[in-house]
């Protein structure tokens, strides 16, 4: 079942990387949030650990609805251009990501044999990581670009279930917060550009 | 308790700033000077001191650090006082800028008492945040893309930051449990890791993260553009007090990392601030305005502050740190009179002050300038002597004293084009362009004598014995 899920979680990153339009990518970002709320509840139960649960559900709430469907209201409301092509032709992303996995595990090789729980997972966390930068730097508008950072988060929440076994429950809801807190500052910076305007 | 004193002031802050009226502005002025208040008294506490439990824990380092931090922002919410007389800037965006303030001292407080890592990055990314605003407050297109910029980068840096405290949490978890978080556990039982290969490795990710955030190589024109596009009290903030959560932070980790394994962090660490002091001396050689000046040369510092910390002078790297706390938004502060007739009229901008305020102000902006190129009695030139002996006395107890010598040779080298620069850009505005009249308001020429009273205090002997004991 984690094998699983977490092959979803990459998949759903993969395929937000050649997604041209803006819907659609706000839907990859939600599939790869829940699919990394229903890993930690995997494991979570799997270990027997109540912190871990209850942090997946947190996430299935604020990252698999809540977030993409306030940037879908703030796209609507601030009229954001729905057309996100990559600035990498697909030919190369075609290349490159198979590349950033691979030299990723080799990259993560000295790691993964120190860490004795799911290690290859952190390998896969490590990679999510690359994408999600190289899905900032491929686009020119700033939606994606959020998406981008949003999708690192994610990888870092991936990293942290992974090799850790979950952070403690303070540092979870405390990097929540944070999440919340850069959603309304995005929305602040999209309401003065308008403003300004 | 004193969590609620230290919090109270922010919190009372943010409320006002809801408040439309005009008098809130003075009501959130003096909030923002009360935030001194309880700082001085956790200061002066006998440490160390639990805040809260074992995540917040007071000790010297941390409040020498938090103190610093609390005067700039008395200087700094002084230039915010006459910054409409200087710029254009609305009563909203000044409220505004008010609650980001406040949320930006919760953050603050959080990150340098943080005895946790987690705790510490909690607070680090929520002082990050709140600080994307402030760039915004200046209407500028400039600053819109800055704010952007500052906010996608900074996310980056922040991200690495995270990255590198889950390796070193998964590191010392097999022996300390979820307890591996504690920065004075960790220290504690820095020689038993298991894994140290990771725990350096999360180091490692670490630093790069914060060096980011400081603007050290490769992102040496990153925070530098983003100042230059920002209102001055908010470069002022970002060189003062953003970069002290930063620093106290690396000061944390290295303490770890130094006993994990010294030569690695040693050598990856010189290597790193040689590098980025090489880079940012030329940037300064062509810097063309003061912001970008000021904001190159705090990169250059913090770098040296880094290097004699990792050095074996910790004393050095901490009356470094204070005098460039001091001295740097002292600098930007005074940049909202020298840029009056115009963005990058260097030429004549010492010239043309009438009056006793006028002639204080370019004396004492003068004797800042000075102080930064370590002339003496600068406390940076006492804070490099000190700190090229410790690298000096490093090497003589291992076999690269040759390529030690050779290594601060190069630095002087470096730090000579900087001095340079200085001495010229002080000349040109001193003794050339025209002299047109610029006024000095009170409430930033006391921020000045504010600062300057700080930089002599950090020269008493009992503050540099007290610096003396801090590690």
């Amino acid at each position: 079942m984690v094998d699983f899920l977490i092959g979803l979680f990459l998949a759903s990153l993969i395929v937000a990387l050649f997604t041209t339009r803006l819907y659609r990518l706000l839907l990859w970002y939600s599939l790869n949030s829940l699919t990394l709320g229903l890993l930690a509840l995997s494991i979570g139960r799997d270990i027997d650990d109540n912190a871990m649960i209850i942090t997946g559900v947190i996430t299935i709430i604020i990252k698999a609805i809540g977030i993409p469907y306030i940037l879908k209201n703030l796209s609507q409301k601030f009229n954001f251009v729905r057309q996100i092509t990559p600035e990498i032709k697909v030919q190369y992303a075609i290349m490159l990501i198979p590349a950033i996995l691979v030299f990723t595990f080799y990259l993560s090789e000295p790691i993964v044999h120190m860490i004795h729980t799911n290690a290859n997972y952190v390998a896969i966390s490590i990679s999510s990581l690359f994408l999600s930068l190289l899905l900032m730097m491929e686009h020119k508008h700033v939606a994606p670009k959020i998406i981008g950072f949003l999708s690192m988060e994610n990888s870092l929440f991936l990293l942290g279930v992974t090799a850790t076994n979950g952070m403690p429950m303070l540092v979870e809801l405390g990097i929540f917060f944070d999440l919340l807190m850069a959603i309304v500052v995005i929305n602040l910076l999209f309401h003065k550009e308008e403003i300004s305007l | 308790m004193m969590l609620s004193l230290l919090l109270l002031p922010a919190l009372i802050m943010f409320g006002v700033s809801f408040i439309k009226n005009n008098k809130a502005k003075y009501i959130l002025a003096f909030t923002s000077l009360v935030i001194l208040l309880p700082i001085v008294k956790l200061f002066l506490l006998s440490k160390p001191y639990n805040i809260l439990g074992t995540y917040l824990v007071a000790d010297k380092l941390d409040t020498y650090v938090l103190l610093v931090s609390s005067i700039v922002g008395i200087g700094v919410t002084l230039a915010l006082l006459t910054l409409d007389k200087h710029v254009k800037v609305s009563a909203n965006s000044y409220r505004r800028f008010y609650r980001f303030f406040a949320i930006f001292w919760v953050g603050l407080i959080f990150s340098i008492l943080s005895n946790h890592m987690g705790v510490y990055w909690i607070g680090l990314e929520l002082a990050t945040l709140s600080t994307v605003y402030m760039i915004k407050t200046n209407h500028t297109l400039a600053s819109h893309k800055e704010a952007w910029n500052y906010m996608i980068v900074g996310a980056i840096a922040i991200s690495l930051v995270l990255f590198g405290i889950i390796l070193m949490y998964a590191s010392a978890k097999p022996i300390l449990g979820e307890e591996a978080m504690q920065f004075d556990l960790l220290l504690a039982h820095a020689k038993d890791i298991p894994s140290p290969f990771l725990f350096e490795m999360g180091f490692a990710i670490t630093t790069i993260g914060m060096f980011v955030k400081m603007g050290f190589f490769p992102m040496n024109l990153w925070l530098a553009n983003i100042e230059r596009a920002s209102f001055y009290p908010v470069a002022a903030l970002f060189s003062g007090i953003l970069e002290s959560a930063v620093i106290v932070g690396f000061f944390r980790f290295s303490q770890i990392a130094m006993k994990v394994n010294y030569d690695h962090l040693f050598i990856f660490i010189f290597i790193y601030t040689i590098l980025t002091i090489f880079i940012v001396s030329f940037l300064i050689y062509r810097a063309k305005d003061f912001m970008r000046l000021f904001s190159l040369s705090g990169v250059e510092h913090m770098a040296l502050v880094v290097m004699f910390w990792v050095s074996g002078a910790p004393f050095a790297a901490l009356l470094h740190f204070g005098a460039h706390a001091f001295l740097k938004p002292a600098l930007f502060i005074s940049t909202g009179v020298l840029e009056s007739t115009g963005k990058y009229k260097i030429a004549g901008a010492l010239r043309g002050y009438k009056g006793k305020k006028g002639t204080l102000f370019w004396f004492l902006v003068s004797l800042f300038l000075l102080a930064i190129i370590s002339l003496p009695p600068s406390p940076m030139f006492f804070s490099e002597l000190y700190g090229f002996g410790a690298m000096i006395a490093t090497a003589k107890e291992s076999d690269h004293m040759l390529a030690m010598i050779g290594a601060i040779l190069f630095l002087l080298i470096l730090l000579s084009i900087i001095f340079y620069r200085f001495v010229a850009i002080y000349q040109t505005m001193k003794y050339e362009g025209e002299e047109e009249e610029k006024t000095v308001y009170s409430s930033e020429l006391f921020a000045l004598v504010i600062f300057a009273i700080s930089l002599v205090i950090l020269l008493l002997p009992q503050t540099l014995e007290f610096l003396h004991s801090v590690i």
